[in-house]
């Protein structure tokens, strides 16, 4: 109880702070429809079997991109201030830390999908088995989000105070989340194309999920510990 | 002066035994050995890049030591439970508060955190007012000047009635009314029974506060003064004085004689 209580506490301060000055959403919002733009320009004349083939790449580029943008910031109000060691000295749960995070992360994660997905569907006739098969949708977005958070997370808070953040973090975010990307690629394949084993399908990423986070959240306190306790500490800044 | 602390008699929330720690190939503590007892402040003295702040990081079990053992309440701090932070609080040379959240939601923050975890806490609205905060207690940090969020710093830790404050340049950026109320309320902790390690470059605070005053020098506690050790006021000044000027081991031994 201790712990789900600090996470939401923690995530409510996340949230709280995000509704005051809206810099991860809004940045998070625009550089989706950004993309969305471009695919629609480079891509609106293909044909809708063609189109089908390629909307499973759109969504989840899209998902990638938006999603290392928001983890290289996500723990930025921390680090400004150096509120992450007050928090690290205090009694709070490190696994708290994390799963607070990772709902900050999921929630703009899902802010961007309710912008690409009835986008794509807008723009994209082959698009349109994502609105009639919602259900499927809102599950797969879900997962895809999760588990690209949940191992997306585990290193943002790992480089949250080194230099070069940005660089390593996409370094290491991209390949590790690979199987999440992929496992999402094909659910969304098989949802445009009604497959029959789209569950199962859906049902194995679900289990990749739980690994990933499993994984994640137990490596969280030792890969921000260590990252930490190695380094230089520095003199604040105000 | 009236406080005679005794760290060899009271009970030790706080003992460092042989601390070294590298960054690279360069050393910065070399073997630290330093008791503080409960009810006492050790005023911890020493020239910028002397590893002060390093040594704290430590205690607060932000980095890792390469040697020695450092205990709090005959509990390993490296362990770094939940339940040993919940007894210490550290004060760092930044505020590192939320900007984004005022002073009074920092640290309720703070306390429901605690509470969570088991932990009491001394109510917000008071802590702030006994900071001066009372007037700006639901401004945003990011609104305060650096000495108003260095007190909201202070507010926060002192909320938490910990047994061990670690105070790293607390009086950083503070007036002089600042600096009078923080040295009033180290007192008043140390009264209380809280062990206070106290770093700062402001001599006049930290003498007129601690029960010893330590230098850290060359990675090593090099000399140590003890207020109740001197007849008056002015040879413990002019023995910290010397202290925290002395730049070799045989001048820091002439010095310890005379303490």
């Amino acid at each position: 109880m201790s712990l789900l209580r600090q996470a939401f506490l923690l995530a409510r301060t996340d949230l709280r702070q995000e509704l005051r000055d809206f810099e991860m959403a809004v940045t998070a919002v625009f550089f989706t429809f950004t993309v969305l733009i471009m695919f629609v320009l480079a891509f609106a004349t293909l044909r809708p079997d063609a189109q089908s083939h390629a909307i499973p790449a759109f969504l989840w580029i899209t998902v990638a991109l938006t999603g290392a943008l928001t983890l290289g910031r996500v723990f930025d109000r921390e680090r400004e201030t150096d509120a992450l060691s007050a928090l690290l000295v205090a009694p709070v749960e490190r696994l708290a830390i994390y799963a607070a995070k990772l709902l900050t992360t999921m929630s703009v994660l899902l802010m961007c999908c309710i912008v690409v997905v009835p986008g794509l569907v807008v723009v994209f006739a082959g698009a349109r088995p994502l609105l009639d098969r919602w259900p499927a949708s809102l599950v797969l977005v879900f997962l895809g989000c999760l588990g690209y958070a949940g191992v997306g997370t585990l290193f943002a808070g790992g480089l949250a105070r080194g230099r070069g953040k940005n660089v390593l973090l996409s370094l290491i975010l991209y390949p590790l989340t690979m199987p999440v990307l992929l496992y999402a690629l094909v659910a969304t394949q098989r949802l445009l194309e009604n497959h029959p084993d789209l569950w199962q399908t859906l049902l194995q990423m679900a289990a990749l999920d739980v690994l990933l986070v499993v994984v994640a959240a137990l490596l969280f306190e030792s890969l921000m510990l260590e990252s930490r306790r190695y380094s230089v500490p520095r003199k604040e800044v105000s | 002066m009236s406080y005679v602390a005794d760290p060899e008699s009271s009970i030790l929330p706080l003992e460092l035994r042989g601390i070294a720690r590298a960054f690279g190939r360069r050393s910065i503590l070399r073997g630290v050995d330093l008791r503080v007892g409960r009810g006492e402040i050790v005023g911890l003295m020493g020239a910028n890049g002397a590893g002060k702040t390093t040594l704290f990081s430590i205690i607060a079990g932000l980095l890792c030591a390469d040697g020695g053992t450092c205990r709090f309440a005959d509990t390993d701090l490296e362990a770094g439970a939940v339940a040993i932070r919940a007894r210490l609080a550290y004060v760092a040379h930044g505020p590192q508060l939320y900007p984004l959240l005022t002073a009074r939601e920092n640290l309720e923050l703070a306390a429901q955190l605690r509470d969570a975890a088991g932990a009491s806490s001394r109510e917000a609205g008071g802590m702030l007012e006994r900071l001066g905060l009372a007037a700006h207690a639901d401004r945003r940090i990011e609104a305060f000047s650096r000495g108003m969020a260095q007190r909201a710093s202070l507010a926060r830790a002192l909320a938490a009635a910990p047994e061990l404050m670690l105070l790293d340049e607390p009086l950083t950026a503070l007036d002089r009314d600042g600096q009078a109320l923080v040295a009033e309320i180290m007192r008043e902790e140390r009264d209380r029974g809280a062990g206070i390690v106290l770093c700062s470059h402001d001599l006049e605070t930290v003498l007129s506060v601690s029960d010893r005053v330590v230098l850290l020098e060359h990675g090593v506690i090099s000399g140590e003064v003890r207020a109740r050790e001197c007849v008056d006021l002015h040879e413990y000044r002019r023995l910290v004085t010397n202290l925290g000027t002395v730049v070799s081991t045989r001048r820091v031994g002439a010095v310890r004689q005379m303490a």
